[in-house]
């Protein structure tokens, strides 16, 4: 720069001679064409609107055979290949090539399917939960968090994080949440086939049984009579006396009163509980004897 | 929190579907490596590609790995995870080392946190263990046994003095003075 400075000072108008020529030069460089056609992208771009969403497998990058052995890998299981594939065959699926088969008129190849996997894996399912909540809980409850464990919502959340959502061969898209927790219990059963019964079950604990952690069995299982139904389980254990005392009250009255009433068996304190009349209290307290007496707080050791 | 993050989405610490309850499953299942044949700023993805990529891919079976050539592009990172993010890496210039890297924290990592800031560094589902308070729960068990109206208890406590009881004091105190006075001119 200060050398240019001082060689302008020395032939300044030599230089000023060709400052015009310079800045033509340099003007020239300017790409005109660039704003309005990133402008015209831009607003083309905007009239079509988002891209559709595509299935993942319909993406160039796509090599089904390493899926399906990563699947397995992913999840520390040894899955038999075949078995695997036909449990992410859906029905409908399987129909449709066969029909398209068909009409290309190529060689009648019949495509199995995972009808009888589902079913067969929703079996294991419920027997393992049935199996293992029966050591815990009473009938009642147990089956209420097995029909919790079960919902389609529940294994299609399970399925979809186990990287099932992309690699299951159906016609529809996106893929149901029906279908999701179907070939979730399908790979169950094809899991079965392919080791044995407990490693089956054992990935049932692993990862159905486990999303019960961190939840409280009593917003699970609401029973709409607490207090009815303390009594119908203390008779069968051959308790017929209970008794509710009103232990404190507070403000009766008022808008902010609080009563507190505990449920005795046998002048034996089972259950205490609080609420803004005595009647909601009641049921509190017969809910906090029911989480004591079914032992719903306690950790399930396996 | 500065102020960069002010415009982050904040959230909690979570995994996804209890991971680690029953048996620990990588989050990243596949990712997908763009990268240009001849262009300079691909020049570490590919050295990468030569070097390290097969044992990256023998370390984590659970992992597709993609390679996608492109021509005259930047090379690029593109990782999915198990609950459905994809996550989006530029990795013009990068050397093999930082490659790996980054590949390293893809894999480690439960989702895409990219755009979204951490609130506390703990959370919890179940931030009370004795519940909710009530106005029974720290009583004084004496009060089971008492009888209303009591003397005792329904004595009010730190009661400012009058000022007619100042008064007295200040009399007093003037008495006091004008013995001592009088003893000592005695």
């Amino acid at each position: 720069m200060t050398m240019y400075k001082q060689s302008f000072s020395l032939f300044g108008r030599c230089i000023s001679q060709y400052n015009n020529y310079f800045r033509i030069a340099d003007s020239r460089n300017i790409k005109r064409w660039v704003s309005p056609t990133l402008k015209e992208l831009y607003k083309r771009r905007e009239k079509v609107g988002p891209e559709p969403e595509r299935p993942r497998s319909s993406y160039l990058e796509w090599n089904y055979e390493a899926e399906l052995y990563a699947f397995g890998q992913r999840l520390g299981e040894e899955l038999d290949r075949d078995l695997l594939k036909q449990a992410l065959v859906q029905r409908e699926y399987a129909n449709l090539q066969e029909i398209q088969s068909h009409e290309k008129g190529s060689s009648l190849q019949t495509i199995i399917h995972n009808h009888e996997q589902i079913q067969d894996g929703e079996q294991i399912i419920s027997n393992y939960l049935k199996k293992e909540f029966d050591k815990v809980y009473p009938e009642d409850i147990a089956n209420s968090v097995i029909k919790y464990l079960t919902t389609e919502e529940m294994l299609s959340h399970i399925g979809s994080h186990i990287g099932l959502k992309d690699i299951i061969l159906t016609n529809e898209f996106p893929v149901s949440k029906k279908t999701i927790s179907d070939t979730f219990k399908a790979v169950v059963s094809a899991l079965k086939q392919s080791q044995d019964l407990q490693r089956a079950e054992n990935f049932v604990k692993d990862f159905v049984l486990s999303q019960l952690n961190g939840k409280d069995v009593i917003d699970i299982w609401n029973p709409k009579e607490p207090y009815e139904y303390l009594t119908k389980l203390l008779k069968e254990r051959g308790i017929t006396s209970v008794e509710p005392r009103l232990c404190n009250q507070s403000a009766s009255n008022t808008i902010l009163g609080c009563f507190q009433v505990g449920l005795y068996t046998d002048k034996k304190l089972v259950g205490i509980g609080w609420g803004e009349n005595i009647k909601i209290a009641k049921e509190t307290a017969a809910l906090d004897a029911l989480q004591k007496l079914c032992k719903l707080n306690k950790v399930i050791k396996s | 929190m500065s102020n960069s993050h002010i415009f982050l989405k904040p959230g909690f610490i979570n995994v996804p579907l209890q991971n680690g309850i029953g048996r620990y499953v990588g989050q990243l299942q596949r990712v997908v490596l763009k990268f240009c044949k001849n262009n300079g700023s691909s020049r570490g993805m590919r050295e990468f590609i030569e070097s390290d990529l097969v044992n990256f891919a023998k370390n984590n079976p659970g992992i597709v790995v993609y390679l996608k050539p492109r021509r005259h592009r930047t090379a690029v990172i593109k990782a999915e995870y198990l609950n459905g993010d994809t996550q989006w890496l530029s990795c013009r210039n990068f050397s093999k080392d930082e490659i790996y890297k980054w590949l390293e924290l893809l894999r480690k990592q439960q989702k895409n946190h990219e755009g979204s800031r951490i609130r506390k560094l703990w959370h919890t589902e179940n931030p009370s263990i004795q519940g909710p308070w009530t106005p029974f729960t720290f009583r004084d068990p004496k009060l089971n046994l008492a009888t209303f109206p009591d003397e005792e208890l329904g004595k009010s406590e730190n009661v400012a003095s009058t000022s007619q009881d100042e008064l007295v004091e200040m009399f007093k105190r003037q008495k006091l003075l004008e013995l001592e006075a009088a003893s000592a001119s005695n």
